[in-house]
């Protein structure tokens, strides 16, 4: 008797808990459609995905109805690239050449286009105990930070995180032929951009950091202590790319494709100007008109 | 909805932060939401389960420590397992439920329920061992010793869902795991608060996190008053 009790009260409740969910997802006014969007945290951070994603919508409301919505999943670049190999996300917007080439070849990207770029710099203490701000290229720089690190001057932070970011430093690192990795002085945070450049104020160390995070840190006064030591427009390059994935299918794709095209074309005159009103320069170079230049680079940095 | 705090309309200015107001007050609604039924959730089988478990003490004995233990488990771990069984390529990808906010509740719940299965459990037992056990030996049947019960352990119950909601609506890694922090649509508390910290804007953070606790506080003050209107 009692446990009959308990069954009927038990069902009741599910019952109700079920009816509540479910009533909720059938009521809406019209089907949604939603596009899921793997990105970079960098450009998320910014604000410029919303900021074009309002754009966007805007566009198609009247194509797909009412209740269109760019789903953008801010992860680091590896992360996104491994949720597209599941088929978890029908776009990925990232910014790892040589992480990129390798989806590519395994068949999970198709249809890739260069949409934006911008640079890594070099960030560190004003001082600039590791004198970086007078080195004639990056491997150089790095090299300073080593020796600098090695003598108990300097602290270099990485992210740790195979992001576009981390992957362009272990590039970098690669090519100085010296291997930080255990060094007391090389610390790895693991986490996002401006976790870690936080990591590097308190610290007074050296960090790699894309312009757009570091400009919009600095302007909200959260790293007084770091500063631009090393900046350089050919081999700091960072290229955003846009992909479809291959598992994407139906009315997802096609508008996904429509915001490729739309990245691609009417935005880039929205992304040369985005951020100049709030840091005094562009956070993102459109890549209109650029793109033989890009690609060539790209191929560059994807083959490491 | 109108775009992110930075280029929606400041409604609300706070100590220098910029916020559309009605962003947060969705963001708010949402988690309270989310958490709220999958404290509903976890509750329809923790009751019956804490009952059953409070009347066998040999199986309560075994399963009872095992579910104090797993009420530290990090939520990342189940938001991870949750993750790899709805992705596409899973063995439930084709409920489709990645990345909406019903990932989240069943995330929720499942993270939830032995912490409130114990803590029922707990109640219950002891008011069997005070009041069942001498309710029988008087004659009542099982249905009346179950009703009386179920009478003695209610404030129990009812603390035993508010600290249930409250690990509910202050977890994160579920909810970004499976629920994506989707705007306008899985965005909850605790994600919007990640997000922002990760974009530097520690204002608006620490406002959200205020958000969070004002919440929590008030469901926790609204059900002592509901029991003492009852006279529990």
């Amino acid at each position: 008797m009692g446990y009959k009790t308990i069954l009927i009260l038990l069902l009741i409740l599910l019952s109700i808990s079920m009816i509540v969910l479910f009533t909720n997802k059938f009521s809406m006014t019209c089907e949604s459609i939603r596009v899921r969007v793997a990105t970079t945290t960098s450009l998320y951070a910014t604000g410029l995905l919303d900021y074009l994603a309002d754009k966007f919508v805007d566009r198609i409301k009247e194509k797909y109805g009412c209740n269109t919505i760019l789903a953008f999943m801010p992860l680091g670049s590896g992360e996104a690239l491994r949720r597209a190999k599941n088929g978890d996300a029908c776009l990925v917007l990232v910014h790892a050449p040589s992480l990129e080439k390798e989806y590519i070849s395994k068949g999970v990207l198709t249809d890739g286009h260069i949409f934006a770029y911008n640079y890594f710099i070099i960030v560190g203490p004003k001082d600039d105990p590791a004198n970086v701000s007078h080195s004639s290229n990056v491997i150089e720089a790095f090299r300073k930070i080593y020796l600098a690190g090695e003598l108990g001057k300097a602290k270099f932070i990485s992210r740790g995180d195979r992001s576009g970011t981390n992957v362009r430093e272990l590039m970098i690192w690669n090519l100085t032929g010296l291997n930080p990795k255990g060094k007391p002085w090389y610390i790895e945070t693991g986490s996002g951009m401006g976790e870690t450049l936080l990591v590097a104020n308190e610290f007074k160390a050296y960090t790699l950091s894309d312009i757009g995070t570091f400009l919009k840190f600095k302007s909200k006064g959260r790293i007084p202590n770091l500063v631009i030591l090393y900046s350089n427009d050919t081999e700091l390059i960072n290229i955003y790319s846009v992909y479809m994935v291959s598992t994407c299918s139906g009315i997802e794709k096609s508008i996904a494709n429509s915001f490729i095209k739309f990245l691609t074309g009417d935005a880039q005159e929205l992304i040369a100007k985005y951020g100049i009103h709030e840091y005094g320069q562009p956070l993102f170079y459109p890549a209109k008109g650029k793109s033989e230049w890009l690609s060539k680079i790209w191929s560059m940095l994807a083959s490491g | 909805m109108n775009g992110s705090a930075r280029f929606g309309q400041c409604s609300l200015v706070v100590k220098g932060g910029c916020w559309d107001l009605n962003d947060v007050i969705e963001i708010t609604l949402r988690s309270i939401y989310v958490s709220g039924l999958a404290t509903l959730l976890s509750l329809s089988i923790s009751v019956p389960s804490a009952y059953y478990l409070s009347r066998n003490s040999r199986v309560a004995r075994v399963i009872i420590p095992v579910f104090e233990a797993l009420i530290g488990i990090p939520t990342v771990f189940i938001g991870l397992v949750l993750y790899m069984l709805l992705s596409i390529r899973g063995p439930l990808g084709f409920l489709k439920l990645l990345y909406t906010p019903y990932a989240i509740i069943i995330g929720e719940s499942i993270l939830i329920f032995p912490l409130i299965t114990a803590i029922i459990y707990r109640v219950m037992h002891n008011t069997w061992v005070t009041y069942g056990e001498l309710a029988m030996t008087l004659g009542a049947d099982e249905k009346q010793t179950l009703m009386l019960i179920a009478k003695h352990a209610l404030p129990g119950i009812i603390a035993a869902s508010i600290m249930g909601f409250s690990r509910a609506i202050g977890e994160l890694g579920i909810a970004l795991l499976v629920g994506g922090n989707i705007k306008g649509y899985t965005r909850v508390l605790t994600t919007a608060l990640a997000l922002e910290v990760s974009k530097g804007s520690f204002e608006e953070a620490l406002t959200l996190g205020l958000i969070l606790i004002v919440t929590v506080l008030s469901f926790s003050v609204l059900s002592r008053i509901i029991e003492r209107w009852y006279g529990l």
